[in-house]
């Protein structure tokens, strides 16, 4: 990168490449490759269940799914090893229109109406840009601002989404909650107004990771024999004893489907393999063959297979739903079995496979209502997780831990997300390693603390320490589960802290609207906000939740997991599938919200200026962020002097950390649709850009419209003045052990990192904050000039990648607001 | 950190003057350390990037870049200093009473006029540096006391280390040497490394260079060397066409290895200081090119041949 770019920025240290040249030729496929839409799924499981009306829900989302399984084009793109992916296209989106026909239906028709866009900022270059060039010179349609699709197949898809119009997973839901529910109006004034992100019924499931290990040891054909004796053996009593016979009968069908699924990728590779020239790719394509004759349907011989029988059911769990945040679990703990076992892989050799692999993993796209694309930045937040400890308690990093760090030093994929389980007990080879993936600058892997994330399992699951330390994995951005045991965390979308307090401050009232949300309530003294703060936030929470309740019904009517079903414990055994029950661990949905720590520092500075110092009265205050601090220089001075979150000052980490616990406390009070309590989780992905774009001007000095502060203990950008590590004392005093999933984002100049000294003094770093101890953190190496730079002259950067949340993204694919938040962020450079 | 950032607490143990605390320094001696800045420094040399360090005594810091011409600090100041110049505020440092209530600085919402030095009690900065001990103790850091020079306020200094000491916090001084024998006496056994800039070993262009000749800093370096060889790290200024040439480098590589110091560090001159001299009223020096990667390595070669560990700061 700094070749080409002006030699004046800091060069970022480590600088990797494909590790051969047929990784290069890879990756160069990809970065050329517009976005596509692929109908064929869709289209096959639409006939599907055209044909199926009646059929029992388990019975019949297996069906649907298996007719399309087994009637996919297998594609085999040149040089590829590892065979199978969601669509026929190199970067390619599966459009599901039985989860959300309405959003494609309004954009079909031109009028998009949904509220939140005005918030969401799309990027504009890289795969997208390539897109809109394709469409015009080939007279294809751009589908939702970046995706192409032929005008055959876009009549098609228009008549595909008119079925689903009222049968949709989201019309089902809207049906079921819009009419009785007595919060509906305010979760609808809430999207208008931006203190909810977007319904997320259009990408609903995801922070999933299935039981790998099992699908790889026994392969689908000992697991349908296991299903065939069960059937046998059921002995029916009560009526649900019944049911279960829908759900393995299910099982059944949907591993049938994915059995001849294979077979074809096996046919189409023997095809391939007769007409093949080239005596080298012969070879290579009769490997492929012989690998989907064997897998999955039975145990892998060797370490390629195993990547081949892992890919098959990751891709097969993938595509039966419409995922964010599907996981590929504790890859080199899944692989390393075979990897051991395989006397001819080198590791070298499995480094090249995992840059395969990730390239794959990459392709994937996703394509949903305009606002969630907005907030993922299409990035499907596949989340690697690596190292820790197994079950026992013993290190579990390993050489496969080092190959996969490799891979993507040296390819820089956006996908997947790598992170490192941190103990004390890990490696040093290992966290070397990965501090040298971080001085990359693509911002992963991030770190986390497994003991702090297992003592929170133990408290909200009860389950004994050894399972959560053995099957401790990541699920999405920064959302542990535990791997092949638990259903996803499905959950609603995020609650936005910073309209709440536009709501305080507005006594009910939304600025930007004029929208009576709440009551109008004027307090009189510091306590009295705080108060109002606190009962609107009770308020907006528990309709949020009880909404996301009724759309999980709807979900059990429309769209259960059966696929993922059988490769989730112990769903089988128990003949119910996740919507059921049928997993081990229930209690993963949580309660998500971003933006706490700008209302932490406004309180802060309306007790100091108001209460404290009187430096201004509370109406004053008021009557200045109402102007966006137009014409109050010096008011606003003052309120940006006062203390703010991230420099270790009780002043205002007090009160984040009162806001904090009482969120927690609030969030478990309401069970969710498993009936078990919901889990509090912050994180923020992007949404500090879209709410704070809603929010109005804010006590402690924001100007209306700024982006919010990122993560769930990252500082707003600039106002951290003592360095990274009051950053970390500050976070340290949260109990991150309430919480599913925390965010601390810290970016640093290359200078403060150089060489295996700077590694080691990033290591101790991490060390400090998780044992006092922290969760998460995540950092960012790269010289902010550069990055102004990129923005100028983003032609230089096309395979730039930057950490944006819980997950990094493509620089040029990024929108210009979540650019300058990332530039915005402190840059600890000494 | 940014310049002014350390706002010190009242308390009445004995008081040290600093204009600066930065957290996470990772170039100042090994490990994660905490850097503070003491004020007043008896050298002025010609590279200087502290030059706010030099004057032992509080002063006013004008940063035109985030003035937006207000001119509060105009109306503000007692002693008519300010004065509107072409619709932007100039201070005339001759007519400024050093008022010590800075009322300027006060009347300036954007910061834009800070104060240079602020008073700190020990007990409140042994607190504030004992707030990353962790950090220390994870990464093999530190506490590393730099300037000005920080021998110019010797009292504060020892009573620093000596507290830091009593935490069991490690110690780094970088100091040019320029000061009492006794003071240095008193602190080697508090001090776990010293940082001792060397820049000239020709005295009379020493002085030329800095305002002193080297007679002081070279019996100290020996005394020092003397006692603790192993404690002490020689960092050289490379400044081109003033330190860098053949003669000066092959003395001070012959001194290195006379005084068998642990190491010798190369601190490439940077512009990065420059427009501080404007914003507290000095002229700017001459600004010298700065050295190429492949002059730092010929210098670092020279080193190297007379067995000498030489590495970046």
């Amino acid at each position: 990168m700094q070749k080409r770019a002006d030699s004046s920025f800091a060069a970022r240290e480590v600088v990797g490449q494909p590790s051969g040249e047929r990784t290069a030729f890879l990756k160069n496929r990809y970065l050329e490759a517009p976005l596509m839409l692929d109908i064929e799924y869709i289209r096959h499981l639409t006939e599907s269940h055209q044909g199926t009306d009646g059929m029992e829900i388990l019975e019949r989302r297996a069906e649907n799914h298996a007719h399309a399984l087994e009637r996919l084009t297998p594609v085999i793109h040149a040089r590829d090893r590892i065979v199978g992916n969601k669509t026929r296209f190199i970067r390619g989106a599966v459009p599901y229109a039985n989860y959300a026909a309405g959003p494609f239906l309004r954009e079909m028709r031109q009028q998009e109406q949904d509220a939140q866009q005005k918030h969401i900022d799309q990027g504009r270059g890289g795969g997208i840009a390539e897109a809109l060039k394709t469409a015009r010179a080939k007279g294809y349609e751009v589908f939702s601002g970046k995706f192409l699709v032929s005008p055959e197949d876009g009549r098609e898809f228009r008549a595909i989404c008119e079925y689903w119009e009222d049968k949709c997973f989201m019309e089902v839901g809207d049906r079921l909650w819009k009419r009785e529910f007595p919060q509906a109006q305010l979760i609808q004034d809430g999207w208008t107004i931006g203190l909810y992100s977007a319904p997320h019924d259009p990408c609903p499931e995801g922070r999933l990771v299935l039981d790998f290990e099992m699908a790889l040891a026994k392969g689908y054909e000992a697991i349908l024999a296991e299903i065939e004796e069960k059937i046998a053996g059921l002995r029916p009593g009560a009526i649900a004893e019944a049911d279960k016979l829908h759900f393995w009968r299910a099982a059944r069908r949907v591993l049938q489907g994915a059995l001849a699924h294979a077979a074809r990728y096996a046919e189409e590779a023997e095809r391939l393999a007769r007409e093949e020239k080239d005596p080298s790719r012969k070879a290579e394509l009769e490997a492929i063959a012989a690998a989907c004759r064997r897998v999955p349907a039975k145990p892998p011989r060797n370490f390629r297979e195993a990547i081949q029988s892992y890919w098959f059911t990751y891709v097969l769990g993938h595509l039966e739903g419409s995922h964010l945040g599907y996981s590929p679990g504790r890859l080199d703990r899944t692989l390393l079995p075979y990897f051991e076992a395989d006397p001819r892989i080198t590791f070298d050799e499995a480094v090249e496979l995992f840059e395969e692999l990730f390239v794959k993993m990459t392709q994937i796209e996703y394509i949903a209502s305009l606002s969630w694309q907005g907030l993922g930045h299409g990035n499907l937040f596949q989340n690697c997780i690596l190292g820790g400890v197994d079950g026992g308690g013993k290190p579990a990093d390993n050489r496969l831990s080092l190959a996969i760090l490799q891979a993507q030093i040296n390819m820089q994929m956006t996908q997947p997300t790598l992170s490192v389980w941190y103990d004390e007990s890990s490696s040093e080879a290992f966290l070397l390693k990965a501090a040298e993936c971080v001085k990359t600058g693509v911002g992963y892997p991030a770190f986390f603390n497994q003991k702090t994330y297992v003592e929170h399992e133990r408290k909200t699951s009860g389950l004994p320490l050894e399972v959560i330390r053995e099957h401790a994995a990541m699920g999405g951005c920064t959302e542990p589960v535990l791997g092949g045991l638990s259903y996803g965390v499905v959950q609603p979308g995020f609650v936005n802290h910073g309209k709440l307090l536009d709501l305080v401050l507005a006594d009910g009232l939304d600025p930007n609207t004029g929208l009576r949300l709440f009551e109008p309530r004027e307090p009189g003294s510091y306590v009295e906000i705080v108060e109002s703060y606190r009962d609107k936030m009770h308020q907006a929470v528990r309709a949020w939740q009880q909404y996301w309740n009724y759309v999980m019904a709807a979900h059990r009517q429309t769209v259960p997991l059966m696929f993922c079903s059988v490769f989730v414990r112990d769903c089988l055994g128990r003949g119910a599938c996740m919507d059921d029950g049928g997993a081990i661990l229930n209690q993963t949905p949580t309660t998500l919200s971003s933006g706490l720590v700008n209302v932490a520092n406004s309180l802060a500075a309306i007790r100091q200026l108001c209460f404290e110092e009187g430096a201004c009265s509370y109406a004053e205050l008021k009557k200045a962020v109402a102007a966006d601090w137009q014409g109050y220089d010096g008011l606003r001075r003052l309120a940006l002097d006062a203390p703010k979150w991230g420099n270790d000052d009780d002043r205002v980490d007090g009160i984040f950390l009162d806001l904090f616990a009482d969120y927690c406390a609030w969030v478990r009070g309401q069970d969710n649709y498993l009936g078990k309590p919901y889990d509090p989780s912050m994180l923020a992905i992007s949404t500090p850009v879209p709410f704070g774009k809603a929010c109005a001007a804010h006590p402690d000095g924001r100007l209306a419209g700024q982006p919010l502060a990122d993560g769930v203990t990252s500082p707003f950008p600039g106002t951290d003045i003592d360095g990274p590590t009051a950053v970390i004392r500050s976070s340290s005093k949260v109990d991150h052990t309430q919480i599913r999933g925390g965010l601390l984002n810290l970016k640093f100049h290359p200078t403060a990192l150089t060489g295996e000294r700077g590694s080691r003094n990033l290591l101790a770093l991490i060390k400090t904050y998780f044992e006092k101890p922290g969760f998460h953190v995540q950092f960012n190496v790269v010289d902010s000039d550069m990055l102004r730079d990129a923005q100028a002259r983003p032609e230089l950067y096309r395979d730039l990648v930057v950490r944006v949340a819980g997950f990094s993204a493509y620089w040029v694919e990024m929108s210009k607001p979540l650019q300058d938040q990332v530039i915005g962020r402190t840059e600890h450079c000494l | 950190m940014k310049v002014g950032g350390a706002q010190p607490p009242l308390s009445s143990s004995p008081k040290g003057r600093i204009f600066d605390i930065q957290h996470y320094a990772v170039h100042d001696g090994p490990g994660i350390r905490t850097l503070v800045f003491l004020k007043g420094c008896p050298l002025a040399c010609a590279w200087c990037a502290n030059p706010e360090s030099r004057r032992s005594d509080r002063e006013v810091r004008q940063i035109l870049a985030r003035c937006r011409s207000c001119l509060r600090c105009a109306g503000a100041c007692p002693s008519g200093a300010i004065a509107e110049t072409e619709g932007r505020p100039r201070l005339d440092r001759r007519r400024c009473a050093m008022c010590g209530g800075f009322e300027c600085v006060a009347a300036c919402p954007e910061h834009a006029l800070i104060i240079a030095g602020e008073e700190w009690s020990l007990d409140d900065l042994i607190a504030r540096v004992a707030k990353d001990i962790d950090f220390y103790r994870n990464s093999g850091g530190g506490v590393t006391f730099s300037g000005g020079e920080p021998f110019a306020q010797a009292e504060f200094l020892l009573a620093a280390l000596a507290g830091c000491k009593r935490l069991g916090i490690p110690t780094a001084v970088e100091t040019c040497g320029q000061a009492a024998r006794a003071d240095i006496l008193a602190a080697e056994p508090l001090v776990d490394l010293f940082l001792f800039d060397f820049k000239v070993v020709d005295s009379a262009r020493h002085r030329k260079l800095t305002g002193a000749d080297n007679g002081v800093i070279l019996d100290n370096l020996r005394f020092l060397a003397d006692r603790a060889p192993g404690k002490i790290v020689l960092r050289l200024p490379v400044v081109p066409g003033l330190t860098d040439d053949e003669n000066n480098i092959g003395a001070i590589a012959a001194l290195a290895a006379e005084l068998r110091v642990a190491r010798v560090e190369l601190c490439p001159y940077h512009p990065l200081g420059r427009p501080k001299y404007a914003e507290i009223g000095l002229p700017e020096p001459p600004d010298p090119p700065q050295p190429l990667p492949a002059e730092l390595l010929r210098i670092a070669g020279v080193l190297e041949t007379r067995g000498i560990r030489c590495g970046p700061a």
